[in-house]
């Protein structure tokens, strides 16, 4: 069998564990593929989208809010701030954030507030077109 | 002397308080062990981001982040983590007391130039320093209600952008501790400027050391991304700590209550037995003088 196996990890919970055939990250670089036999790589990543096939084939999607990975050995270790299927995405907190971000944007007061409007702006985006796309 | 009807309403009047205690009592014991394994949950989290960073930096000698910089303290930052609701015995005056004795006992001078910032989160702490002279950066009442990683994450945010501007050089934690159900401990946890990592070896260091790793990008961006979000796992795992040790103190301040009204009852009802007791004696030794009066004329 050539699977990995995966485990992701969130601060609020361990958030999927279980062997996997592929899984695709949103990379700093770029996004990329781990597939069994992967060389060991220890990358950050950004907000956006993982798919998983899963041992069955399934091609499961979720959002995640940035964080790092490691592989080692077949092993997938994914630290991430947040994971969540489209199912979970609460996406009128999703549009409220994005609508409180972008009105912070046109105010922009300092920079400090700035910078943090654009994160929480680009989380809510990514959550939901994340959902919009696989419900 | 009290009458029997005053002490009758008396034991009715705790008899329902004691209903109460109970009940806030089973509230928390159901709340805490929700509140335990959030702890639980989150715990592999913070570990393993520290694990990866104190590994990264073991390997990559002379990474130099601002966010380790130690600087003479001209101003500071310190965030209170209290309860939103009462009733938790001394669980809140145990965080204030230290708040006010640290600051009394080093940084008074910063305090009386306003250089000493107090971030309040939890409704208590709000209400006992927005009362008195002290400089309330942030205050966050009524968050546990619906504690999420987002609070924390923003909160830590604001709190490291100002490390970084160097607006505050350095930022403390004070809360309690989660021990055991019965045991809260009062910490100073310092998050800014970061500590050191101690790197202890282990299997992971080994095998970043010996196994040739792609680093994407580098090592340095990795540490780099990696440090706010421990930054935001520490502040995280206080909140956690903090909200189960409150529900802990609860339990135990209302088992106490609890207790405490049923002794209260059981004096209370001896009295009332005896004072009808009392009562019934001198009616008797009435009807009977005033038969024998009858009897004599």
């Amino acid at each position: 069998m050539k699977e990995l196996s995966l485990e992701v990890i969130t601060p609020s919970k361990k958030a999927y564990e279980g062997s996997i055939k592929s899984i695709t990250l949103p990379g700093t670089l770029g996004s990329f593929q781990v597939l069994f036999n992967h060389a060991p790589i220890l990358s950050s990543i950004e907000i956006g989208e993982i798919t998983i096939i899963d041992s069955d084939g399934k091609e499961k999607h979720y959002s995640v809010g940035g964080g790092t990975v490691e592989v080692l050995k077949n092993k997938v270790l994914v630290l991430a701030e947040s994971f969540e299927t489209p199912e979970e995405i609460d996406i009128r907190r999703a549009e409220e954030a994005k609508k409180r971000a972008e009105e912070r944007l046109k105010a922009h007061k300092s920079d400090c507030d700035l910078d943090r409007a654009e994160v929480a702006l680009k989380r809510a985006i990514n959550r939901i077109k994340v959902s919009r796309k696989y419900s | 002397m009290a009458t029997l009807r005053d002490i009758k309403s008396r034991i009715k009047g705790v008899t329902n308080t004691q209903q109460i205690t109970k009940a806030m009592k089973m509230v928390s014991a159901a709340r805490l062990r929700r509140a335990q394994e959030n702890i639980i949950n989150a715990r592999p989290y913070s570990r393993k981001i520290a694990e990866v960073l104190s590994n990264l930096i073991a390997i990559e000698k002379g990474s130099a982040n601002p966010l380790f910089e130690e600087r003479e303290v001209e101003s500071i930052a310190i965030v209170v983590v209290t309860s939103d609701r009462g009733l938790c015995g001394s669980f809140n005056m145990n965080v204030i007391r230290s708040v006010e004795e640290l600051i009394n006992e080093k940084y008074d001078h910063l305090k009386s130039n306003g250089k000493l910032s107090l971030y309040c989160v939890g409704k208590k702490g709000v209400d006992h320093f927005k009362k008195r002279d002290y400089k309330l950066t942030g205050s966050y009442p009524g968050i546990f209600s619906d504690l999420n990683f987002e609070f924390a994450s923003t909160l830590t945010t604001e709190l490291k952008q100002k490390f970084l501007n160097r607006e505050y050089d350095k930022v403390i934690v004070v809360y309690n501790e989660f021990k055991s159900v019965i045991q809260q401990v009062t910490i100073h946890k310092q998050i800014l400027p970061i500590s050191r990592f101690e790197s202890e070896s282990n299997e992971h260091l080994e095998q970043l050391k010996t196994v040739d790793f792609i680093f994407e990008p580098d090592k340095k961006s990795i540490i780099d991304s990696l440090l706010p979000r421990h930054l935001k796992a520490q502040v995280w795992t206080s909140l956690l700590d903090s909200y189960a040790a409150e529900l802990g103190a609860r339990m135990t301040a209302m088992d106490m209550a609890t207790e405490n009204a049923k002794e209260m009852i059981r004096t209370l009802n001896i009295l009332y037995n005896k004072e009808r007791q009392a009562a019934i004696t001198t009616e008797i030794s009435e009807i009977v003088s005033g038969a024998n009066a009858l009897k004599d004329a």
